[in-house]
């Protein structure tokens, strides 16, 4: 019926279409993938094959030189590890054991009666990276250092799935007051919600529940932070967040978290 | 009309319609080569490679090691700044950088995207968690700027805001010499 | 003939109920960020509004609106019934599915992830699972204009396909094609995530598929707007299209080159190299020929209706044009939007002038701009134009319908020149809230009131809109006569089997996807050092 064959050279409509895509497909690729690389004075390209595969995108490897080590110990806990979010009965079990050398100052439903912090109901990720970073020397305490010195992975696991397994202290703090700096932050401070990590609108993994805890525990280690005696925070989120805020402003988180506001 | 007519006019709007066809043409090819000319002569081309980083072990080893973050003077005389992103901070939280010289921005991120972009420059990327960002920079004037994260990056967003310094280019000199990495947090 | 009202109905009554609940939130947001309201006591609650915003006026309502138009335009332009009404019917269904599925996670804080997904955030499966049930009931109305499309060539061998339906069929091969990106986006990679099969993902790669979908989106958006100009607005106004075989050169370009341009969206990432982002910035300046060649043959087709009118010399022909009539006033608003919003997207279109503003209030002021201004100014002129159609009744406050319209386009000319204005100062986007006591954005602060304002107006105008069509619905019966579509001054006789076809030009789309997207997607897809773990949100 129709003589006229689309897909066929003679067709102008293809010839044409199929012709100025091509040219202009080729002319851009010869303009990106050579002309401007090479203009580009800051590529320090080996040789057109170099310079063809980085336009391309070939990833290569991220690879710098006279990189300066930190002196001290860095946090090297991995908190993805599934035994962390689903904890089996047996691991509680034997959690509810090692716990008991932590009574004293924790409470033995982990809830201090001290200045200590109230473990009970803490994220299970939360627990063991402290413990693994006690161990390690990233964060260091004349009390905790020994106690996680003489334990295993397995134990810091089995500790943290047992804390995390008990209730949480019910907040005996009225909802209706809270501060400014917890609620909205300082945003052109670079503090966000202490609430958007930390598990009141969202949790970061790694970042610990605070509501009811002591209020000089809070504010000790904002302080850490702030000085930089603590510093097991990965990359410095919390002591970004710790040097930029006031002294009122730590006084009214920690009072404010303690449920003593 | 006549038909005669009627082809007549078929054969003008045509006409007409091509010549308008040819200018919108002629406007898109300026267009394309004002952006290959300026990225030949001004070399404000997109990042030349890219590069892929483990984002859950960039604060163990290699460049972006926090005592590695910061200002820090390459041996032509440039600066390098490399910065960290992660929900919902840059680290350093306030950069040093010297006027009127080379600067050189290596960034990425520790969890999700998140954007670099300092207000009243150019300097604007974004960090891709298992990528590296790199964009060179001149600044030309003394002063201080705010640099917010760009893209949104989970709640805490709004939050999310360092600063950047440009100091007097001895100043900077002097500061670096006593520090091999500088910025301005105190 | 419009034997299947019930259906099209359907179609835009869901799609404008979206859009008005969409709108409130996207004014609400406005308002909640600007200097006129306290910070928000809880920044999820600004994000969780972002994401049903987005997801509703980006996925669901246009998509519905250029489904209903479709199956209109289909019986109208083909003068049959639509082959396949059940199918139809399926689709929209899975449609209202996959939204309210998607929709509540989102209500109950479950995945504030916005519209664009950004892994490695990932929240509720379903939402995702929503999004693409969405994207499935769409494909059903792919395959159902083609079909219909084969079914009347079949009948009608040699005869030009009318214009309307040439061009819908292109728009509906385009979002075929486009949704693809999205697509493997979500079932490839957010999903499994989401499930907890994986762990990890490829946030760069995702990026990617993601700007395959989010670029060529916006001229499926854009393609009943497109129909309306050449096909319903000569005809209302009292004129004659221009030339026929340009309208259908514009619609091919669109379907070829609304493609391979998506790494514009890119440029400032570092997953994409050099030499790409290149040849996707060259293409990008190419989309623009089609929208060139539209201005010109509508301009021309209105100054034609004008001369008929007795309008005279070079611009005096300016003041003949019947400017009382809706459709008039509303094509004037949409190519003065269209206007600045093209002139912002030619500075994000080149890599060197994008770095000022990417991702900063100017995007979201150009993208609202073109979309919730140039594109849905023409929703509303489809919709009057078929309302008498699909109801049977009158709609005849014509001064109700100036009116809305003139409020819609100031409305959104102050939303978004502010908006513009604080991009270029370097407000970044999607903020809960800002610190204008801070003295380097204090002075953002004036110009974010206004445009919150802007938004008011928008809501002032959509109520207008609603008043409008309920009233059409419930004024006396009348017979509109038969749905006609502009004529051609020299309608086409013979058209050449290219532009009779989509064939050839769906293919070059196909083969420019492989060129422009094969090598970024293939590189990355086969690494598996790539992947980052993943962000659950919406965790407590």
């Amino acid at each position: 019926m129709n003589p006229e064959r689309l897909l066929s050279l003679t067709n102008r409509w293809f010839s044409t279409s199929v012709g100025l895509t091509l040219v202009i497909f080729l002319s851009s690729a010869i303009c990106g993938f050579l002309l401007l690389p090479y203009a580009d004075a800051d590529s320090r390209f080996s040789g057109i094959w170099d310079a063809i595969c980085n336009a391309a995108g070939f990833p290569v490897k991220s690879s710098a030189t006279d990189i300066i080590q930190p002196e001290f110990k860095i946090s090297g806990a991995t908190l993805g590890l599934a035994e962390l979010t689903s904890p089996s009965p047996q691991s509680i079990g034997r959690g509810a054991t090692l716990a008991q050398q932590c009574a004293i100052c924790h409470g033995p439903e982990g809830v201090s009666r001290a200045d200590a912090p109230n473990l009970a109901g803490q994220y299970a990720q939360v627990i063991y990276k402290q413990l693994h970073d006690f161990r390690s020397g990233a964060r260091t305490n004349a009390t905790m250092g020994p106690f996680a010195a003489h334990m295993n992975d397995r134990d810091m696991i089995d500790l943290a799935a047992y804390y995390a397994y008990l209730p949480r202290i019910p907040s005996s703090r009225d909802s209706a007051e809270v501060p400014l700096i917890v609620a909205s932050g300082a945003p052109t401070r670079g503090i966000a919600p202490c609430g958007s990590c930390h598990g009141t609108i969202e949790r970061k993994i790694g970042s610990p529940w605070l509501n009811g805890q002591p209020a000089a525990y809070i504010e000790a280690q904002l302080r850490y932070f702030a000085s930089g005696a603590r510093r097991n925070d990965t990359n410095q989120q919390m002591r970004n967040i710790a040097r930029a805020l006031t002294d009122d402003e730590i006084k009214a988180v920690a009072s404010y978290y303690a449920g003593t506001q | 009309m006549t038909s005669e007519d009627h082809a007549a006019s078929a054969v003008v709007a045509q006409k007409i319609e091509r010549r308008w066809a040819a200018i919108s043409i002629l406007i898109v090819v300026f267009l394309t080569a004002m952006a290959a000319v300026a990225g030949i002569h001004q070399a404000t081309m997109p990042q030349a490679r890219v590069e892929i980083i483990d984002p859950e072990k960039i604060h163990l080893s290699g460049e972006f090691v926090e005592t590695n973050l910061g200002s820090a003077i390459e041996p032509d005389g440039s600066v390098t700044v490399r910065a960290v992103g992660q929900q919902y901070s840059f680290t350093p939280q306030c950069i040093l950088v010297p006027v009127d010289t080379k600067v050189t921005f290596r960034a990425t991120s520790a969890d999700v995207v998140h954007g670099l972009l300092i207000q009243q420059t150019n300097v604007n990327t974004m960090l891709v968690p298992g990528y590296v960002s790199e964009q060179v920079a001149r600044f030309s004037r003394v002063g201080d700027h705010l640099m917010p994260c760009q893209e949104f990056c989970s709640v805490g967003h709004e939050g999310m805001w360092a600063m950047v310094k440009v100091i007097d280019r001895n100043e900077f000199m002097s500061l670096a010499a006593s520090k091999r990495r500088v910025s301005c947090v105190e | 003939m419009l034997n299947s009202r019930r259906l099209v109905l359907a179609h835009f009554w869901m799609a404008f109920g979206g859009f008005g609940l969409a709108l409130l939130l996207g004014a609400w947001q406005m308002f909640i960020r600007s200097p006129l309201a306290g910070w928000i006591g809880n920044p999820e609650w600004y994000y969780r509004s972002v994401t049903a915003h987005g997801t509703i006026m980006g996925y669901v309502f246009p998509t519905l609106i250029a489904m209903g138009f479709g199956y209109a335009i289909t019986e109208t332009s083909l003068k049959a019934p639509i082959a396949g009404v059940r199918w139809a019917w399926a689709g929209i269904a899975l449609i209202l599915i996959g939204s309210i599925m998607a929709m509540i996670p989102v209500s109950a804080g479950l995945a504030s992830v916005l519209y664009t997904f950004y892994p490695p955030m990932i929240g509720n499966p379903f939402y995702y699972i929503g999004v693409v049930l969405v994207v499935v009931g769409s494909w059903i109305w792919v395959a159902l204009m083609s079909i219909n499309l084969i079914r009347w060539k079949r009948a009608n061998s040699g005869k030009p396909v009318p214009l309307a339906m040439y061009a819908n069929v292109a728009g509906s091969y385009l979002w075929g094609w486009t949704a693809v990106g999205a697509a493997l986006e979500l079932i490839l990679q957010i999903i499994p995530v989401a499930v907890g099969l994986r762990s990890t993902i490829d946030a760069g790669l995702a990026r990617i598929f993601f700007s395959w979908t989010l670029h060529a989106i916006v001229y499926f958006w854009l393609i009943p707007t497109y129909i309306a100009y050449y096909t319903i607005v000569p005809r209302a106004i009292g004129g004659k299209l221009y030339s026929d075989s340009m309208a259908r050169i514009s619609f091919v370009l669109f379907l070829v080159v609304a493609m391979p341009i998506g790494i514009h969206h890119t440029f400032a990432d570092p997953m994409v190299g050099a030499g790409f982002k290149f040849v996707h910035s060259v293409f990008t300046a190419i989309v623009a020929l089609p929208t060139l060649l539209t201005v010109f043959t509508i301009c021309a087709s209105v100054e034609i209706a004008s001369r008929l009118r007795g309008g005279r010399g070079p611009f005096g022909w300016l003041v003949a044009l019947p400017w009382n009539n809706p459709t008039m006033l509303a094509v004037t608003f949409s190519f003065i939007m269209l206007g600045f919003g093209g002139a912002g997207g030619l500075i994000n279109m080149s890599y060197q002038l994008d770095a000022s503003i990417h991702n900063t209030q100017w995007i979201t002021g150009h993208f609202h701009l073109i979309f919730g201004g140039a594109i849905v100014i023409m929703y509303f002129v489809i919709a009057y134009d078929l309302w008498p159609h699909l109801t049977g009744r009158n709609l005849a406050n014509l001064s109700l319908m100036r009116l809305q319209l003139w409020l819609w386009f100031i409305g959104m000319i102050v939303t978004t020149f502010p908006w513009h204005y604080v991009g270029i100062l370097g407000m970044p986007r999607r903020m809960a809230y800002y610190d204008y006591t801070h003295p380097a954005i204090a002075d953002q602060a004036l110009p974010v009131i206004l445009s919150a304002t802007g938004g008011l107006i928008l809501v002032v105008s959509a109520a207008l809109f609603f008043v409008i069509l309920i009233r059409g619905h419930l004024s006396e019966k009348a017979d509109p006569g038969e749905y006609r579509f502009s004529v051609a001054v020299h309608p086409p006789q013979r058209v050449p089997v290219a532009l009779n076809s989509h064939g050839l030009w769906v293919g070059l789309m196909i083969a420019l996807t492989a060129t422009n997207y094969g090598f970024p997607i293939l590189q990355l897809a086969v690494r598996s050092d790539t992947s980052v773990p993943a962000v659950y949100v919406g965790v407590k």
